[in-house]
């Protein structure tokens, strides 16, 4: 019964009141297919009945026949309800309006996801795509996934595959990293071994080539190692070039120096602070008003708070707080050990970017140097076993 | 319209006569007897609701009465509030607080 209601609302009906002769008006209506319903009788020689917009139109002659007098008492439905929007324009434009910005922002891009690769992957990715000017809120249809892809393949070097796909005002890159090639000694091309820095020679493994060192020697950077030519027992076969291989271990130092100063600046967070609130949308960020930065000197911590649309999607537009921290700046003298310790901690940090990465720490030595003028430094010593072998194309052929 | 109007007037007998055999066949072959024939065909659904279908027409229609013109007969509903929910020129179902359906009346 509900559909029929709901038919008749969008098609539109009137109500309507009959006086005279209602039992035959009713009658030719029936027979004539124009539907009535609701017939309720008021009185004596009257009823109220809704009709059809299609039906009322038809109901003149009905009721001329019948001898019947007919008026409106109420247009109901759909279509009367638009007639009141004819005239208003603002309402036509702001429909107009809707339409056009439904348009305008489904024809962006509203969010893009990077899968099948890690963060580091995934940023160069962004990277490549922002020099196309590729981002949250670029129109689609200036968008060739294609094209996008093979730039990705182009510039992003770990990609052996990417696949772009634009799916509503989402774009989806699908990537697949490669697998790494496994190191290729090329062993027709012959070489030398040489020292890559200076060191204690502890352990040698040759595996080819004519060994110039021996355990327990010092060597300098850039000394032979292992020689890639090897000469034969008897002189009269001449020598042999070869691709020399080994593994030469040997004790070597790192050292650095870090100055130490017993005065330390710590800042010191007051405890006043400020929240500063931003609208985002996309990229963009509006400030509101009260929007200060009155400290002299502070800490800031900003924070998104985004939108979690229906289906767990992510709007684009949320708010960005960044708090505000005041701080002092404050001289603290340090004892002793405790300079030491700061120090010590800076030169660890400083030494670890030098060591290479297969090397083992044996000792760690610290030093208190002291000048004339009273400037102090702590010097760390770390002695390490590595390999030290590094190879060096041999001349000639 | 008009002529659709004065049709049944015109073969009123033969049709007649032919669906009577239509109503001896379906008696014969034990059909539903609905099936055949213009004979008016009276669903009450609860009270409140009458629905009568091969009906001819309206005769009189009061708040508290409406009689309906059918092939067997006049049916008369009497009741409280009788309204006519909807009226085709199959079917009329009438509604309101109905106490009797009388036949010939």
């Amino acid at each position: 019964m509900f559909l029929v209601h709901l038919w008749n609302y969008i098609r539109g009906y009137v109500i309507i009141i009959a006086k005279g002769g209602v039992e035959r008006f009713i009658n030719i209506c029936a027979r004539r297919q124009i539907l009535l319903w609701d017939i309720v009788r008021k009185d004596n020689d009257s009823a109220v009945m809704k009709a059809s917009l299609r039906g009322f139109m038809l109901m003149r002659p009905a009721a001329r026949k019948s001898g019947c007098r007919i008026g409106i008492v109420k247009k109901c439905g759909l279509p009367f309800f638009l007639r009141r929007f004819r005239k208003r324009r603002g309402f036509k434009a702001g429909l107009l309006f809707f339409a056009v910005l439904i348009v305008f922002f489904t024809s962006m891009i509203w969010e893009i996801e990077i899968r099948g690769c890690g963060g580091d992957t995934a940023q160069r990715i962004m990277k490549v795509l922002e020099d196309r000017d590729i981002r949250k809120g670029s129109f689609k249809t200036r968008l060739d996934p294609r094209r996008i892809a093979s730039d990705i393949l182009m510039n992003v070097d770990d990609v052996a595959w990417a696949g772009v796909q634009i799916h509503g005002v989402k774009m989806t890159i699908s990537v697949q990293s490669i697998t790494p090639r496994p190191e290729v000694v090329d062993e027709s091309q012959c070489c030398n071994l040489v020292a890559e820095r200076d060191g204690l020679i502890t352990k040698v493994e040759v595996l080819a080539g004519t060994l110039k060192v021996m355990e327990g020697d010092t060597v300098t950077k850039g000394q032979l190692l292992v020689s890639g030519i090897l000469e034969s027992q008897n002189p009269e076969f001449g020598a042999k070039n070869v691709h020399a291989l080994g593994r030469i271990t040997a004790r070597t130092w790192y050292d650095t120096k870090v100055p130490l100063s017993y005065e330390y600046t710590k800042r010191i967070r007051t405890g006043r602070t400020r929240e500063n609130t931003y609208i985002r949308i996309l990229n963009m960020k509006i400030g509101l008003f009260g929007n200060r930065r009155d400290f002299e000197l502070y800490d800031s911590v900003s924070y998104d708070r985004t939108v979690k649309g229906p289906f767990n999607t992510e709007i684009p537009v949320g708010l960005t707080v960044e708090k505000l921290y005041e701080v002092t700046e404050k001289k603290v003298r340090l004892s002793a050990e405790e300079a030491e310790a700061l120090a010590l901690e800076k030169a660890r940090l400083d030494l670890s970017k030098e060591l290479s990465p297969d090397c083992r720490v044996l000792d760690e030595r610290i030093n208190i140097l002291r000048s004339e003028t009273g400037d102090a430094w702590l010097q760390l010593i770390v002695e390490c076993e590595e390999d030290i072998a590094g190879r060096e194309p041999l001349g000639g052929d | 319209m008009k002529l659709a109007g004065k049709e049944p007037d015109k073969g009123a007998k033969p049709r007649r006569w032919i669906l009577g055999i239509g109503e001896k066949l379906a008696e014969l072959f034990e059909l539903p007897p609905d099936l055949f024939g213009n004979r008016p065909k009276v669903t009450a659904v609860g009270r409140g609701e009458v629905l009568i279908e091969n009906f001819k027409g309206i005769m009189d229609f009061r708040e508290d009465m409406v009689r309906i013109n059918t092939s067997t007969g006049v049916i008369r509903i009497t009741g409280n509030g009788i309204t006519i929910r909807e009226i085709t020129s199959e079917a009329v179902i009438i509604g309101g607080k109905i106490s009797n359906i009388d036949y010939d009346a």
